[in-house]
């Protein structure tokens, strides 16, 4: 019940921010979307699947993932047929199967998604603060270099909540995080 | 076989290590080794003016030449890492297979890349000129090099993923592993042997490059199949030489845990880790990173303290862990009655190697000197010191150690021969680079002036002689491995 009251609230805080999405890439790509995936999460949080179902639900996701991450779909999900599209795939195509087939995954297998996740957000960060034409037609210029270092910012932060618990052992006061995500993207 | 030595305190969780596995790893390194050396043979030779070779396949065999080798010191590294590691923790064998078949897979679009396609664009692969060949390969050609890494790249990320996932499991977490109860003073029932202290700094900053290595070859390869995607030029050079150095230096921090290893068995007395061995390893974690600036002392657009770090770190880098190690080689071998068999001998002749490597690397570290050193031939010299004397005399040391058997005994005359052979060959073959550096012969020149051609030929003799010793080295490997097998 709490995890549904979650969801909706993930998903009321997309729809509100859809004015913010228009002005700024960051809000669309960095608050937005992720709140959307979120919201697919936390609504499946206490389900489990079969092993046989991870590797299907890991692709669809991924699928998910590549398609939104292309610029010109970014574009077309301001207009009204992508926003639809938008509000219906990263919550049950991307957050959904990504929370039910994560542990399922191996531990190697998810080390190398997060060192994945990392150089990617490295490479986004690096085309978008350089890049001298605009990649989305819907922003500037400017918004778009901000992004880039959004991505450079959120690289690094990512970096530190995964590794910390590697390097410095897992807290003691959070006992069951260990058991639901084991970090290893040393 | 048998291991004198009692690997770590505590109950060893470990198994047997992999030993097949590593095996066929050690054979291609031999093999590939001995390919490459023949490869700067040839470029000597042809620098020499004693043979005749089109500039374009000297830089094609330049690029195969670098990228092998260094490909070569980091899979052998790696293979003597995680046998010795395998002592200690559990390693998951499919996981070295997997990495060792994406290696693989990375050397094949490599070759092709350079032997096919025509690139030449050195392993440095530095931005733009993979894309700027003026007409000598396509932007195929470029891009199946930069696959080429990344291919193994990823091998690299796995087996890393692995050593650490293991490491944390067994230790808790790495900064114990990395051996901080030692260094504070703080109680610890099961410390870490020195090899794990070696396996968990290497697995930390190794991974760092390999994460920022593979976002700029990304990168790069965005820009090339997709011209209007510019990359900060700048931004990219940082990035190239943090990865380039981290990975380099990392093929002789895994290397060494055979020093570690093997040399007790012939002193008798364990390498044990202590709060200043820690200290070292921890010293080394972050002047490996933070060095890198050393390699851009000539970009007037970097900010200058980061070039005033480079300079600085430069001195501290190497000299920690180098002083704990030699040292201890130095006391260890002193106070005991060494047998010096082939292994023996390449292990300590690595320490001195490495040791001395670091010379003329620290001087070119200097901002003053690196003006006028920075392109020429004694940049070769100083990384060929610790490199062919230093990673691959460990790497052969360790394959002689493989195939010695139970019982240790002095050397026969062929491995006497060959082992001075090596050590006069590699020395007088880097020692040529180093005078060519100080008479500022510049460095990947194709084609030489008629008065450096002395020094070339020099050089070239010199090379043929460590060619010779190699071959004696590797094939006496092949043939006893089938002679253990049974
Ligand atoms: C018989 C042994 C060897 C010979 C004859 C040899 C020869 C050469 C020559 C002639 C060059 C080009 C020098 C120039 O810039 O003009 C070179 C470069 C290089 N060598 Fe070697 N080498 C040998 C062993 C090794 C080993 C064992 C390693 C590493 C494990 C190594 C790594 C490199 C690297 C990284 C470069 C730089 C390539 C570049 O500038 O892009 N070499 N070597
Ligand atoms: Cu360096």
């Amino acid at each position: 019940m709490k995890m549904m009251g979650l969801t909706v609230l993930a998903i009321a805080e997309a729809v509100a921010l859809r004015g913010g999405t228009i002005e700024s890439p960051i809000q669309h790509v960095l608050v937005q979307m992720p709140l959307l995936a979120l919201a697919g999460m936390v609504g499946v949080h206490e389900l489990r699947i079969r092993q046989y179902w991870a590797i299907p639900f890991l692709l669809l996701a991924l699928t998910t993932f590549l398609f939104w991450m292309l610029p010109r779909n970014v574009d077309w999900a301001l207009t009204p047929a992508g926003e639809l599209a938008k509000y219906i795939s990263l919550p049950l195509l991307l957050g959904l199967p990504l929370r039910l087939c994560w542990p399922r995954l191996g531990p190697i297998l998810r080390g190398f998604l997060k060192a994945n996740a990392l150089s990617m957000l490295g490479v986004l960060g690096f085309l978008y603060t350089h890049a001298p034409i605009r990649i989305c037609n819907s922003y500037l210029v400017s918004a778009q270099q901000d992004l880039g270092f959004a991505f450079l910012y959120l690289a690094a932060a990512l970096a530190c909540l995964w590794a910390l618990p590697v390097l410095f052992g897992y807290p003691r006061w959070l006992p069951d995080a260990a058991a639901g995500c084991i970090k290893c993207g040393a | 076989m048998s291991i004198a030595i009692e690997p770590g305190a505590g109950a060893p969780a470990a198994t047997a290590p992999q030993a097949g596995a590593i095996k066929v790893t050690m054979i291609l390194s031999g093999a590939v080794f001995t390919l490459m050396m023949v490869f700067g043979l040839i470029m000597r030779a042809a620098q020499g003016q004693w043979i005749e070779l089109d500039p374009a396949l000297f830089y094609q065999i330049l690029t195969a030449h670098g990228a092998g080798m260094v490909g070569t010191a980091a899979l052998s590294g790696a293979a003597i890492l995680w046998y010795f590691s395998g002592r200690h923790v559990v390693l998951t064998a499919g996981i070295f297979w997997a990495f060792l078949c994406l290696f693989l897979l990375g050397v094949v679009l490599i070759l092709g890349a350079i032997f096919i396609g025509g690139f030449g664009g050195a392993w440095t692969f530095l931005f733009p000129l993979p894309a700027l060949s003026g007409g000598a390969w396509e932007a195929g050609a470029a891009a199946a090099f930069m696959l080429g890494y990344v291919a193994i790249g990823v091998g690299f990320l796995l087996y890393y993923l692995e050593l650490g996932r293991q490491i944390h499991a067994r230790y808790g977490s790495l900064v114990r592993a990395l051996g901080w109860n030692l260094i504070l003073g703080r109680e610890d029932d099961n410390p870490p042997p020195p090899t794990i202290v070696a396996a968990a700094a290497v697995t930390i900053f190794n991974s760092i490059g390999i994460i920022l290595g593979a976002a700029v070859l990304i990168a790069s390869l965005v820009h090339l199949l997709v011209p209007g995607f510019e990359v900060n030029a700048l931004l990219a050079k940082n990035l190239i030489y943090f990865f380039g150095h981290v990975f380099i230096n990392a093929s002789i921090y895994m290397a060494v845990t055979a020093v570690y290893e093997i040399l007790p068995e012939y002193t008798g007395r364990p390498w044990k880790s202590n709060r200043v061995f820690a200290l070292a390893w921890n010293a080394v974690l972050i002047f490996v990173m933070a060095v890198y600036w050393h390699h851009l002392l000539q970009d007037v657009v970097m900010p200058p303290w980061m070039l005033v770090v480079g300079q600085l770190v430069s001195y501290f880098s190497g000299i920690p862990l180098i002083a704990v190690t030699a040292f201890s080689t130095f006391l260890y071998v002193r106070g005991s009655k060494m047998t010096w068999d082939l292994t023996s001998s390449l292990l300590v002749l690595s320490v001195a190697g490495w040791s001395v490597g670091s010379i003329p690397a620290s001087i070119d570290g200097m901002i003053s000197v690196n003006k006028v050193m920075h392109n020429t031939m004694w940049v070769p010299g100083h990384f060929h010191t610790y490199l062919l004397l230093g990673e691959v005399a460990m790497a052969f040391g360790f394959m002689a150690w493989l195939v010695r058997g139970k019982t240790i005994s002095e050397m026969g005359t062929l491995d006497r021969a060959a082992f001075g052979t090596y050590l006069a060959g590699a020395a007088g073959f880097v020692t040529v680079f180093l005078f060519s550096g100080a008479a500022s012969i510049p460095r990947r020149w194709a084609v030489h002036y008629e008065e450096w051609l002395t020094h070339d030929r020099i050089g070239t003799v010199f090379s043929v002689l460590v060619v010779l010793a190699t071959l004696v080295f590797v094939v006496r490997f092949v043939t006893r491995l089938g002679r253990n097998e049974d």
